[in-house]
């Protein structure tokens, strides 16, 4: 799982980064219309586009159907129950794509999350550190120590939450970059890292996790953390990123969907696409 | 300004007035309209700044100025302008603050005290005792379906300041202005001009403050705390579980307390705790502040109210003790009016993040109450005052026509509760504590002393930099209960009298044998035939000659353990004041003797066994002495002419700064 996520990660990477300095919407607009043109190309692939044309042909003749004879009541169900079997049909037609397409955008979703899910932490801002255990670990029984490098300060000691299985650290953001936790318990340890920004979009890993191929897909900037050991996550909480809309704060998924359904309907047509 | 210590308006009764119409606002139901601010237009005048730091002291100002601890403030009184500034009669800040935005004494403006009666309302002690600047309605009309309540029409908060505030007559000459958080002004009088509301605007309850403290030291736990709760906590498996209060709500007919879930997990050694709140989770040192919090409190499923709130995390281990701030709304979504434009608070929150909205921030309850140490209240006060200088140097960056007012609080607060320390005769002086805090008082004026220099610095040659104090300070070291004195010289009379000290607002009061008593900090009222329900004494030369007599007795009063006057004036009302609503005016307004003050429960309609007593609070400075015994301060850029300036006049020299014709209800004359 760890070589699928470096691939992705690596292309969102090559494709985002040279936008990080632009406002977030652009990047978001261009994340969204290569979406928006993959859909139209798995729909085109994937879909009968003849039977959902027809399907289409026969949804609009059976509405004419019940326009010209409004005042005849049978012609009138029987044309409002073949709108629903078309309907129906044309739902059956739809679907097929829209199973092959699950599979790209989770994964597009999945990476969007990290980048415009939160935010670099702000030098000077804290955030909590949080690391949770395996089932049959306290927190009170093994010493967790966490090490803050140059460029994050360690504001306070741990707190361990026996109930929760948790122990938690507050740090703060020192100096721009890309920093590395590390903790350490008994003679192992594990890092995180840290993003330390400078206002600019950048890919924020929330947490790194224990090997589980859905916790690894749904977290893939980092590498899993070993299976064997007591640690199944170390997490950041990040300042949630809000895209600035004429000063409202819009959720980059609302973003995301409103654009790529804009975009993709606005080029069906260069696709040749029926939807 | 002072605070009603001690017996609060029953807390239920005042929040079904304040919130039912907050909750309404935050609903949308009901907001203020409020056309956009004074923007691009140019003042013909010249540009005008006023610094409104609250209480500076006339005499502690010439005491450092001479000691050369304030070098700013003596450059400018070399080169410009120095002198005390008469104070409003009684001088308490929303009367003297009122003074100053509508250029008129308390007759015109009708603001005679902190607290106000309502005579038509004797016999209802929930009604009787109000307060003076501001009025809340609920909403007229309701729908009621089951146990719901939906209002049909909006609620309304209302100024209650009577005549038009400088800045709406500015903006009728077109100087533009910007009033940052100027006392007496909320709700926000309706304006073009970019205002953000002062002291006088409540918490998210619709009070003054109200703290809540969380402790397991059961000795720590006290019902009648003054602007606060304090709730016991256990802590379970190193965890506590509790909630912050917040507004009823007004959507269900039994109006029922909101309240939001706290959880605090704390390290079994580790002094550190991490705090839960409505998906929230941040960790705290002990001895340590969060940052803002925003909560929000359900009422209906599609309404909710929301405000924010700073913890602090005063012990973890033996004892678990937690602080949390009074509930501030939230300037980025104000569940109650916070100024005009109504997106300038928006503007500041997106500039600055959340702040401090309510009036007078500084919790000097929490203090008084011992629930925080001077430390603690200082460290809260230092970040009101930071956040306070940043926005002021924000506002002066983009200030480059017209007027820019700026309000500090600190000032006036620090006083309040830091003049025992320099004040050897106070009953609560402790040389110890002394050595520690006696220079709180002097360090806030030399911060004075800076920000006057950023001012002075940002003036070009014809920039106006006016610097003010409503009021001066006066220790305060023994109190006057004037409904006892009252009582004790055949003037009130009670039902019980074995239950002298045990009621409040007069519900053990007879008022068919009642000729006189008093109501807020310095007004005193005689129970009128056909001006108050219950009234006995007839109008005309019957009152007259009891209000003389009344007068005349409490000037002659003396405190045995001092042998002083308590009392150096009592004012008849009609005699001092002038204006449209000088009917409503006190029959009696007091001016008290250096050190001395009204007692903490008189203003409240309650009695106490003496008359006299010490002060032993820590709030041991204040200002509700006689006009003379607390001047304020005035300096300014340029040479003052006015002989015995005043507040008023102040506004009638900022019309004449800008040719503006100064309206005839206006009482003072240019200084300048």
């Amino acid at each position: 799982m760890n070589i699928v996520n470096a691939a992705l990660s690596g292309f969102f990477d090559l494709l985002l980064s040279p936008l990080r300095s632009a406002n977030p919407w652009i990047p978001m607009a261009v994340i969204s219309l290569l979406t928006g043109f993959l859909m139209l190309g798995i729909y085109r692939a994937v879909s009968d586009q003849d039977g959902i044309l027809k399907v289409k042909s026969c949804i609009k003749a059976h509405l004419l159907e019940l326009r010209l004879f409004k005042n005849d009541l049978g012609v009138s169900l029987r044309a409002q129950g073949r709108i629903l079997v078309a309907n129906l049909r044309y739902i059956g037609y739809a679907f097929k794509p829209l199973l092959v397409m699950i599979i790209p955008v989770m994964l597009i979703l999945i990476q969007l999350n990290d980048w415009f899910g939160s935010r670099p932490l702000a030098v000077g801002e804290s955030a909590l550190v949080k690391a949770e255990l395996a089932e049959g670990f306290s927190p009170l029984e093994t010493d967790f120590r966490l090490e803050a490098p140059a460029g994050l300060v360690l504001e306070t000691e741990p707190l361990r939450v026996e109930e929760d299985r948790e122990v938690n650290w507050r740090i703060r953001a020192a100096a721009p970059g890309v920093h590395e936790l590390v903790l350490r318990w008994g003679g192992a340890s594990a890092a995180k890292k840290v993003v330390v920004g400078d206002g600019r979009l950048a890919r924020v890993s929330t947490a790194r996790v224990r090997t589980n191929v859905w916790r690894e897909i749904s977290h893939p900037g980092e590498r899993a953390l070993p299976g064997d050991g007591p640690v199944t996550t170390l997490e950041v909480r990040y300042p949630e990123r809000r895209l600035d809309l004429f000063g409202m704060g819009v959720h980059w998924l609302v973003a995301y969907f409103v654009l790529s359904l804009v975009l993709g309907f606005a080029f069906k047509g260069l696709f040749k696409v029926t939807i | 300004m002072k605070r009603i210590n001690g017996h609060p308006l029953d807390r239920r009764e005042f929040l079904k007035l304040g919130l039912g119409a907050a909750t309404l606002l935050a609903a949308g139901a009901g907001s203020p309209g409020i056309a956009a601010r004074t923007a691009g237009r140019s003042a013909a005048g010249p540009k005008v700044i006023i610094l409104g730091m609250d209480g500076l002291d006339f005499g502690f100002m010439r005491r450092w100025m001479d000691e050369g601890k304030l070098p700013t403030f003596r450059k400018l009184a070399e080169a410009g302008g120095f002198a005390p500034l008469r104070t409003s009669d009684p001088p308490q800040s929303p009367v003297a603050w009122a003074n100053f935005i509508t250029g008129t004494n308390p007759g015109g403006h009708g603001i005679y005290d902190f607290i106000h009666r309502d005579p038509s309302q004797q016999t209802d002690p929930n009604n009787f005792v109000v307060f003076s600047a501001t009025a809340t309605e609920a909403a007229k009309r309701n729908l009621k379906i089951g146990n719901y309540v939906f209002p049909l029409s909006g609620g309304k908060v209302r100024n209650l300041i009577q005549g038009k505030a400088f800045w709406q007559l500015l903006e009728d000459g077109g100087v533009p202005s910007t009033i940052f958080k100027i006392p007496a002004n909320y709700p926000p009088v309706g304006s073009k001009q970019r205002t953000f509301v002062g002291m006088g605007t409540p918490d998210l309850l619709g009070t003054y403050g109200q703290f809540n403290y969380y402790t397991t030291v059961p000795s720590e736990i006290a019902p009648d705390v003054s602007g606060g709760w304090v709730h016991q906590v256990y802590v379970i498996g190193n965890r506590v579980d509790t909630k912050i209060p917040g507004p009823v709500n007004s959507f269900r007919k039994d109006q029922p307390d909101t309240a939001v879930d706290v959880r605090v997990d704390i390290d079994p050694v580790h002094p550190v705790a991490r705090i839960s709140v409505q998906g929230q989770e941040f960790l705290l040192r002990e001895k340590e502040w969060s940052d803002w919090k925003k909560i929000r409190f359900g009422l209906i499923p599609t309404q909710s109210v929301g405000g924010i709130v700073l913890f602090y995390l005063k012990q973890v281990h033996p004892e678990f003790k937690l602080y949390v701030t009074p509930i501030n709304v939230d300037p980025s979504d104000p569940a109650l009016p916070l100024s005009t434009p109504e997106s300038y608070s928006r503007e500041l929150a997106a500039k600055f993040g959340p702040f401090f909205t309510k009036g007078l921030p500084a919790d000097t309850h929490a203090l008084d109450a011992d629930v925080l140490d001077e430390d603690e209240f200082l460290a809260m006060d230092d970040r009101i005052l930071r956040e306070s200088l940043e926005m002021f140097d924000y506002e002066l960056a983009r200030f480059n026509d017209g007027l820019l007012f700026y309000y500090i609080s600190s000032t006036d607060q620090r006083q309040h509760m830091f003049y025992r320390f320099l004040d050897p005769l106070s009953p609560v002086y402790d040389p110890g504590q002394a050595a520690r805090y006696g220079t709180v008082v002097e360090s806030i004026y030399r911060e004075m002393d800076v920000l006057l220099a950023k001012a002075l610095a940002a003036a070009d040659r014809d920039t106006v930099v006016i610097t003010m104090s409503d009021h001066g300070f006066s220790p305060f070291r023994r109190t006057f209960n004037l409904n006892t004195w009252l009582k004790a010289n055949g003037y009130h009379a009670l039902i019980n009298e074995r239950r002298m000290t045990e009621d409040t607002l007069f519900t053990n009061t007879d008022w068919s044998r009642t000729r006189a008593y008093g109501v807020g900090l310095n007004t005193l009222y005689i129970n009128e035939r056909g001006r108050e329900s219950e009234g006995i004494v007839a109008p005309g030369a019957e009152k007259d000659a009891l209000v003389r007599e009344i007068a005349r007795k409490l000037e002659e009063a003396v405190d045995p353990k001092t042998g002083e006057r308590p009392i150096l004036h009592a004012h008849v009302g009609r005699d001092i004041y002038s204006g449209q609503s000088v009917d409503h005016c006190p029959d009696i307004v007091l001016g008290f003797n250096r050190g001395s003050r009204i007692s903490w429960s008189s203003p409240m309609g309650t009695f106490s066994k003496d008359i006299f007593g010490d002060n032993t609070e820590k709030w041991s400075g204040d200002h509700m002495g006689a006009s003379e015994v607390v001047p304020g301060i005035l300096f300014a850029n340029r040479p003052i002419r006015a002989e015995h300036p005043a507040l008023y006049d102040l506004t009638a020299s900022l019309l004449a700064l800008y040719g503006i014709d100064q309206p005839k209800e206006l009482v003072g004359k240019p200084v300048f």
